[in-house]
């Protein structure tokens, strides 16, 4: 016999590209247009709530009757500024008030002719210790009809809501990058089909399952990674373009936002496009594999 | 070199092609597999290449017992063989040389390697000046040829050959017969299927005779 390598150097088997070639990496590219979606969506949420929660938790407003005097304001902020784990108070002035409102009521409005109560902002430690129900108490006490809003309901209304936005882009991540593979397997098999006649003549010349599945993994990844590219081109210029919605949102938390300046963006592109590649390689290798088991 | 012990094959369709088959083929022999169409000469030979398994009784190759055997380790027993298929497989979009590199690349051979066998194998059998040319503008016995260069190049152990003769003139079929002895002259264990016993008696090998699915010696006995 000849002397040949016996190492394990990939060999250079003639399997060409079918039909599945045109169509995979598109499939691929929409399966990672929606997972990258989803990871910029899951990155916004946690943001948005990560800026909230620094935002609102440390922050409260008290209503306090227009009608009131000023005497008991300064009362009223007495109490508040002696109240364990309340950092400040700060009667907010007539003009930042008639800012605040001006959304709502139009700058044409003479505040001073309106029953607006009047407001003071409040800032506690976060983890201060800070009872609010014997504080409510005691306001109430000094100024009957004052009223502690603080955003804490709102914020654990959010923090349910983006639970479930959570599993929901979760599961729809989870969903796409098992169609990646499904794809990627799917073509596989018609790749096999397709070239049967001489894969059975390599099998029968000697060749190893490995030799087999390797050149058709390797085309999976190709076109994983292309499809990848395309997926991620896509999710980058939809990111662009939603740039600034977050901002049209009215909320009282600040809008998060993710740019192409941000690393963690970059990070999801480069993710998908690796995972999409590499999905489709293990796919295609296993799918192989698998199929040659019962061939000759 | 090869041994068939009670060999039997059933298909799934429950119809018996091979009955307690066995024989043995020595190392550096040359043999005929003989017997009419639809006796099993086909099946025989692709159970010896492990093409398919039989149904009962025992292969073994080059001292292997075939039973049991992983996909790794049956791929390395098909390395060292060349097979003639009776459609002779070849690739018709790649050249004559090509194809012949086929096995090569099978095992991973180098580029010099290839270089250095291919040219080499298709003067051997007449085709040195059609390497480059498609395998699918050769006529019928360049075809013929070309297969078994193909079968030949990794210089095989065992040369199994299903009816190579079976679509040329007379001519042609002793020019082939002379191939082969060369490669069996160079240590290869030959075997060819046959329908032609006629053909075969010509050579004076040692040959098997299968009729009814049951194998006999030349002499009409069953081969023990």
């Amino acid at each position: 016999m000849i002397a040949l390598r016996w190492g394990r150097q990939r060999r250079d088997l003639p399997l060409r590209q079918s039909a599945s070639a045109r169509w995979l990496p598109w499939v691929l590219a929409l399966m990672v247009y929606l997972a990258g979606l989803g990871g910029v969506g899951l990155t916004l949420l946690h943001d948005t709530l990560r800026a909230a929660r620094g935002s609102l938790a440390a922050s409260l407003t008290l209503l306090v009757p227009a009608e009131a005097s000023p005497a008991r304001l300064e009362t009223v902020l007495a109490v508040l500024r002696q109240t364990r784990g309340i950092v400040s108070a700060r009667l907010l002035p007539p003009a930042e008030v008639a800012r605040l409102l001006e959304p709502w009521l139009g700058s044409s409005v003479v505040l001073a002719e309106l029953p607006v109560p009047r407001l003071i902002d409040i800032r506690v430690e976060p983890d201060g210790g800070t009872d609010f129900a014997v504080l409510r108490q005691h306001l109430a006490s000094v100024v009957p009809g004052a009223h502690l809003e603080d955003y804490q309901p709102w914020l654990a209304g959010m923090r349910a809501a983006a639970r479930r936005v959570d599993g929901v882009l979760v599961a729809a991540i989870v969903v796409a990058l098992l169609l990646m593979a499904v794809s990627a397997g799917f073509a596989a098999r018609f790749d096999l089909v397709a070239q049967r006649s001489v894969i059975e003549l390599l099998l029968l010349l000697g060749a190893d399952d490995g030799d087999i599945a390797h050149p058709l993994a390797m085309r999976s990844l190709r076109l994983g990674l292309w499809g990848g590219a395309l997926g991620a081109a896509g999710v980058l210029l939809t990111t662009i373009a939603l740039g600034d919605a977050g901002s049209l949102i009215r909320s009282p938390a600040p809008p998060a936002a993710i740019g192409i300046a941000d690393w963690r963006l970059w990070a999801i592109l480069v993710g998908a496009v690796v995972a999409a590649g590499l999905i489709a390689m293990a796919s295609a290798r296993a799918t192989v594999l698998r199929r040659l088991a019962r061939m000759v | 070199m090869v041994e068939l012990e009670q060999i039997g094959k059933r298909f799934a369709d429950g119809a018996q092609i091979l009955s307690e088959v066995s024989l043995r083929l020595e190392p550096g022999g040359f043999y005929f597999l003989t017997g009419a169409s639809g006796t099993g000469k086909t099946t025989l030979l692709q159970i010896i290449c492990l093409a398919q398994p039989p149904s009962h009784g025992r292969l073994t190759l080059f001292g292997t017992d075939t039973a049991g055997l992983d996909r790794p380790a049956r791929a390395a027993l098909r390395r060292r063989m060349g097979i003639v298929f009776q459609d002779f497989r070849l690739i018709d979009e790649m050249s004559a040389g090509d194809n012949v590199a086929l096995p090569l690349r099978v095992t991973g051979a180098t580029p010099r390697q290839i270089r250095d066998n291919v040219p080499e194998l298709l003067a051997w059998v007449g085709l040195a000046e059609r390497g480059e040319a498609p395998a699918a503008t050769l006529s019928g016995g360049e075809r013929q040829r070309l297969a078994i260069a193909r079968a030949v190049v990794r210089r095989p152990e065992l040369l199994l050959a299903d009816e190579p003769a079976g679509n040329v003139d007379d001519d042609v079929a002793l020019g082939l017969m002379r191939v082969f002895e060369r490669i069996n002259q160079l240590g290869t264990t030959v075997l060819i299927a046959t329908h032609d016993l006629a053909f075969a008696r010509r050579f004076g090998h040692q040959h098997f005779h299968l009729d009814r699915r049951e194998l006999l010696d030349a002499g009409g006995a069953p081969v023990p």
